[in-house]
């Protein structure tokens, strides 16, 4: 089975989009890197056939940072299959009260929120990558 | 402030539920603005009553299967907005009535767990939609800056204050929310604090609150009255303040205690968008 | 153009260090070195069909920042806005080796990356500068 593609939005405008990043880079480069990879969004949509490939059919989970859903509409848009979608706006309302960055920099509150954002995503990609391994 | 009823209850004095038909409308007309119409009175004597069941929704309290109001309402001809039938409430919520046609504990407890049932229901119907006749389709006028686009409704009934929040007023009624102007500096909403139904506030009180990871906005009601109605809709989703201010993401809805002293502190559009440019002009969004 | 504001669409893709840099990049250009003048369009937004950025993008010049020679965002201003006025490629601005390494996290980023951003975001003023010139 194909990885599990973990595709951000990383909108620049926002801190949210910047933790859409940072929590896709953390789930695949440090705690799913043999099951999950990313791909850019732009890429993706401007019709780079080789990240198109590596997403058209396959399951994906989309992680954006605010309610516009750039990442999930683009996603499904080129005919990928969104398991998961995730907004980083949502996790933050979890934190009440903390100031998580800008757009620029995230602050130790910020990176925190990253950090237990990038566990859910994880083991939602271990929860598909199982799901995968059963119906094959 | 909960919508009120015409209770039209059974009269039944020889049974316990029929007891309890009565002690739930005598709770509704002291907890709300509900009147009582009595079902002997109104046998013999009806122009009083009909009245009131012309005025409010009807609601009928049954005590048993005999349902008697419910015959008693179709015999005069009303339009029945809602039934309660005692027996099958108490069935339903596992309450045995005892035998005797005083009202104990079970009883007491029966009747507070249908008048919450009512009274939450119309709260939670005045919460979601709104009850007040609102423009399909507002006339924009739009200024620019950046990227962005800053909206105002043109249409009559729109009012602002100086803390760009808007009022829409009909008749007795305004419904309140803020401007794109708010939304946009504040970016994307996060938490919306409501006001409380039934409070009453002055014109330039708090009426609840939006929050952002920017800022906390208290919003600045430009009228003063009742609370009637909350957008419910926003504690799920408060981007839709975001999306349209104007429409879908409307904050709260008041019964108007004194608009005519209200209108003189506050500005129509003609007013109002010169001064929205110019603080969009001195604000970095 | 001495009033006009200047549109940067910027990449920032995740699949390599360009990506990061071009976001940086574009970050400081708006926050420091040209605020004000310099409007950024977020890219995934205006791909994903946002009005304000697209109309922002056909009123007004437009540069577009790219990590690598993909050069996506040129193609979505192109596509939905008409043209561009300019763009930057940073695997022609500091090498191939460099933009196309393996991408680095805001957690991990070194001195030698606050630099290469510095010298993206000077050639992005450069640029703007010379279109407000004009």
């Amino acid at each position: 089975m194909s990885k599990v593609k973990v595709i951000p939005c990383s909108g620049i405008g926002k801190v949210f989009g910047l933790m859409a990043r940072e929590t896709a880079l953390q789930v695949t480069d440090k705690l799913s890197p043999d099951t999950t990879e990313t791909v850019c969004l732009a890429s993706i949509v401007t019709g780079d056939d080789a990240a198109r490939a590596k997403v058209e059919g396959c399951t994906c989970i989309t992680i954006d940072g605010c309610p516009a859903l750039c990442s999930a509409k683009s996603v499904e848009s080129v005919g990928g299959i969104v398991k998961a979608k995730y907004r980083a706006v949502d996790e933050t309302r979890n934190h009440r009260g903390k100031n998580a960055g800008t757009g620029t920099a995230l602050t130790e509150d910020g990176w925190q929120i990253v950090d237990e954002f990038a566990e859910k995503v994880a083991a939602k990609a271990e929860e598909l990558v199982e799901e995968g391994k059963n119906n094959a | 402030m909960s919508k009120s009823y015409a209770v039209l209850p059974c009269n039944g004095l020889d049974k316990r539920a029929g007891c309890v038909s009565k002690e739930v409308a005598l709770t509704l007309a002291e907890k709300t603005d509900s009147e009582i119409i009595c079902p002997v009175l109104y046998h013999v004597a009806d122009a009083r009553y009909n009245k009131i069941a012309g005025e409010k929704p009807l609601l009928v309290i049954d005590g048993c299967p005999t349902r008697c109001a419910s015959k008693l309402a179709a015999e005069k001809n009303l339009k029945i907005a809602e039934k309660i039938n005692i027996t099958e409430e108490a069935k339903s919520n596992n309450i045995v009535l005892a035998d005797g046609l005083r009202i104990g504990e079970n009883e007491t407890r029966l009747v507070n767990i249908i008048v919450d049932k009512l009274t939450k229901e119309q709260e939670s119907a005045a919460r979601a939609d709104g009850s007040m006749i609102f423009p399909e389709n507002l006339t924009y006028e739009v200024y620019k800056k950046d990227k962005f686009a800053f909206r105002v409704p043109k249409d009559k009934g729109f009012y602002f204050n100086e803390n760009d929040v808007w009022a829409y007023v009909a008749g007795n009624k305004a419904r309140i929310g803020v401007t794109d102007f708010v939304q946009k500096s504040l970016s994307d909403i996060m938490f919306f604090d409501p006001p409380e139904i039934g409070n009453e506030i002055e014109q330039f009180e708090e009426a609840g609150s939006i929050e952002s990871g920017k800022a906390v906005f208290e919003v600045v009601s430009p009228v003063g009255g009742t609370i009637t109605a909350v957008n419910e809709k926003l504690l799920d989703m408060p981007e839709l303040i975001n999306q349209n201010p104007y429409e879908l993401g409307w904050i709260a809805e008041l019964e108007l205690s004194d608009f005519e002293s209200d209108q003189d502190l506050l500005r129509e559009f003609d007013e109002y968008f010169p001064i929205l440019k110019r603080k969009v002009d001195e604000f970095h969004v | 153009m001495p009033d006009t504001q200047v549109g940067v669409i910027s990449c920032s893709g995740e699949e390599c260090l360009g990506g990061t840099l071009a976001r940086m990049a574009t970050r400081k250009v708006m926050e420091e070195l040209r605020a004000g003048r310099v409007v950024s369009l977020c890219l995934p937004l205006y791909i994903a069909g946002g009005e304000e950025e697209r109309a922002f993008a056909k009123e007004f010049p437009v540069i577009t920042v790219e990590g690598c020679g993909k050069r996506c965002a040129e193609k979505s201003t192109i596509k939905y806005s008409g043209g561009v006025k300019d763009t930057i490629v940073i695997s022609e601005l500091l090498g191939e080796d460099v933009a196309l390494s393996k991408v680095v996290s805001a957690r991990d980023l070194k001195e030698e990356h606050y630099k290469m951003a510095d010298i993206v975001a000077e050639e992005i003023c450069r640029k703007v500068d010379k279109i407000v010139a004009e």
